[in-house]
């Protein structure tokens, strides 16, 4: 990558800084996950409950009077009235479209989040809810719907912020003199099981079915009826996100060479494990308070991006970022027209579509799941 | 290190965030003395090594020996600031070693430790380039003197031909020469080796003690490296020191160490040694079994030490 032609030392560099990060096989992911969520967007969109023509439905997507309007945009992203608009338009872009968007988020946020915890706790069952923010997740939304119904309308923050705080006790516990990735997914697990026993325990007091079917959709992770008001919740926290976790590539391929060299070579392992975990606690929050808790997405698509692309992180989590709406965006499609009229938690569909892809490169590949 | 420091062309602009003008305008000497040095393992019952002091002339080839379990790993971890010393201190270039910081120390001293991972997909260049960590802002690429570096140290390592190898399909030994052609390109002053020839056929082992004979004659850095086999190190080093549980015996030239009365007490073994050119040649004959109830090399100090340490 060096050697090649030391003429013009300012192009070169650029090429070569872009080829390293763009390489073929990159490039093919990037393409491909590309054309699996344009393709799953186009049928979400040509079917629902408002009956229209597929075509109809395409031309409303690519209504270039809704594209090419400021006022539509500042309507979708910045929550302002909707301008007139034809009715087909309306529904596809009001209604049809921002689920899209919202899985796309969704699976970015978290497959990057699976990469990152994969390299922190350098563990390749590591998915972002290793470190219990699930199961503080989830605890938090079953006291809300339970206990303190009256806060249900902060539904998706709380659940965030259960989240993060089962975080912060996963490490508390995990510290002393400094932690180890094992210590981390031990005091992970811990703190899992119990929240989980306790989460289950309040499915008791639940007192009408509603509660239970509503607290189910939140833990198994569901898109039914996301609307433009996720988008805007989710996109800033998914652009900064990404953002750091593109910027942080390098110290994440430093943590797969282990503590003690990362360490020798200048590294604050801890603070850069602790900064990390944050990121991918961010992401994975962002996630959970528009979608729930979607499992399985952020366990095998850094295991699908990493069997193409290697394990450099630069490159992951570019792949990741990427083939993770493919997945979701994908599932979705089955989640509500599968059994249509009846929607069923996008969560169940990623494990039913990705545990057999799993399964396969598993079989095909014999250095599946190395890091 | 020579530094042309100019800006370079492919930060974009974005080399603001970290000017690197903090680089020790480099009177940096590469010396590195353990003072009163007291270590120990949170998991073990004591110190490990117990008060030693141990002086490292600069540019030279120091090698610490010893059998299983005698502290020489654990000596070699205090001095490079991977295992605080609960008494004593460490001065690289007469600087306190805690009054570094992370990136500067490792710019300063290398470490090559005994295991070292890494994912099997990674090419040798991108692991050598992991070197260049500590010259490097956060946002910064690599620049013409990471090049540089990088190129220097493959090719001092000779490992010029795995360069694009993926590091999971070399051997036991062209890993090897793939790490110490990381921590080449570190570019320190000082470098500390852990053992590395243990485990490594013939042909390995010399080309490892190859690479630090040329560090010694064509380099001032300063290498303190342990080792299993007081015979390389004989042949290696400038200065040996002898550790037995925990403690200093001996020190000074290979000549002057390498005794038949010193592999008796220090290494608990019958040897002949004779003096070649190429330093004292040591032919051990049988393992000594002393009849005065003679203690059992420390138990706690060789588990607490991970083996051979």
């Amino acid at each position: 990558m060096a050697t090649e032609t030391p003429s013009d030392p300012e192009t070169t560099g650029w090429r070569e800084q872009w080829s390293g990060w763009f390489d073929g096989s990159l490039f093919t992911l990037i393409v491909g996950s590309l054309a699996v969520v344009v393709g799953g967007g186009l049928v979400q969109v040509s079917f629902g409950s408002f009956s229209m023509s597929i075509l109809d439905a395409w031309q409303a997507v690519f209504n270039p009077n809704v594209i090419f309007n400021a006022q539509a945009w500042e309507a979708f992203l910045l929550g302002a009235e909707v301008p007139e608009m034809n009715k087909r338009s309306f529904i596809v872009w009001n209604i049809r479209l921002p689920r899209v968007f919202v899985g796309a988020l969704v699976g970015m946020n978290l497959a990057v989040s699976g990469a990152i915890f994969q390299a922190v706790t350098r563990n390749e069952l590591a998915s972002p809810f290793i470190l219990g923010v699930s199961s503080g997740a989830g605890l938090m939304v079953l006291l809300t719907l339970v206990v303190f119904w009256g806060l249900a309308a902060f539904l998706p923050i709380i659940a965030s912020i259960g989240g993060a705080i089962a975080f912060l006790i996963v490490y508390a516990i995990a510290w002393k003199n400094g932690t180890s990735p094992v210590r981390l997914v031990l005091a992970g697990v811990i703190v899992g099981t119990v929240f989980g026993s306790v989460q289950t325990a309040l499915f008791f007091f639940a007192d009408d079915i509603g509660v239970v079917q509503s607290a189910i959709a939140w833990t198994t992770g569901s898109l039914t009826g996301t609307d433009w008001e996720q988008v805007r919740m989710a996109l800033p926290w998914t652009i900064v996100a990404m953002g750091l976790a593109l910027i942080s590539s390098r110290q994440l391929n430093m943590l797969l060479l282990g503590e003690k060299t990362a360490s020798s070579l200048g590294m604050s392992v801890e603070k850069v494990r602790f900064a990390l975990s944050g990121v991918a606690v961010l992401a994975a929050a962002a996630s959970i308070a528009v979608a729930g808790i979607v499992g399985f997405v952020g366990l095998i698509v850094p295991h699908m991006v990493r069997n193409i692309v290697g394990s450099d992180y630069k490159k992951l989590v570019i792949g990741c970022v990427f083939a993770g709406p493919a997945l979701m965006v994908a599932a979705d499609v089955g989640a509500r027209l599968a059994l249509n009229p009846v929607q069923i938690p996008v969560g169940i569909v990623t494990g039913l579509v990705g545990g057999p892809y799993f399964l396969y490169l598993m079989r095909k590949q014999d250095e599946m799941g190395e890091i | 290190m020579a530094q042309e420091q100019t800006t370079d062309p492919r930060t974009n602009g974005s080399s603001t965030a970290s000017t690197d003008t903090e680089r020790p305008g480099s009177e940096s000497d590469g010396s590195l003395d353990g003072e009163g040095l007291v270590l120990s393992y949170p998991s073990s019952d004591g110190p490990i090594i117990d008060g030693e002091s141990i002086t490292v002339t600069s540019g030279s080839v120091t090698a610490l020996v010893g059998p299983n379990g005698s502290g020489k790993s654990t000596l070699l971890k205090g001095l490079a600031d991977q295992l605080a010393p609960d008494a004593g201190s460490v001065l690289v270039d007469g600087r306190a070693i805690q009054s570094f910081d992370k990136k500067e120390l490792a710019r300063t001293m290398g470490l090559l430790s005994q295991e070292s991972t890494s994912p099997n997909s990674i090419t040798v260049e991108d692991l050598v380039y992991h070197g260049r960590y500590p010259h490097r802002g956060f946002f910064e690429s690599t620049t013409e003197e990471d090049e540089r570096a990088v190129g220097r140290a493959i090719e001092l390592a000779g490992c010029g031909h795995l360069r694009d190898r993926e590091v999971g399909s070399l051997s036991g030994g062209q890993k090897q020469l793939a790490w110490i052609a990381m921590v080449l390109a570190q570019d320190t002053d000082v470098l500390l080796l852990d053992e590395p020839t243990t485990f490594l056929d013939l042909h390995h082992q010399l080309e490892v003690m190859e690479i630090i004979e040329t560090l010694r004659t064509e380099s001032d850095i300063t290498v303190v490296v342990v080792l299993h086999d007081i015979q390389q190190a004989a042949r290696l080093a400038d200065e040996m020191v002898a550790l037995k549980q925990g403690a200093i015996r001996a020190r000074g030239t290979p000549e002057e160490v390498v005794t038949e009365e010193l592999l008796a007490e220090v290494f608990e073994i019958d040897a002949e040694v004779d003096l070649t050119p190429r330093g004292p040649r040591i032919e051990p004959l049988r393992p000594r079994h002393d009849d005065d109830g003679r203690e059992r090399p420390t138990e706690r100090v060789s588990q607490a030490d991970g083996g051979d340490g």
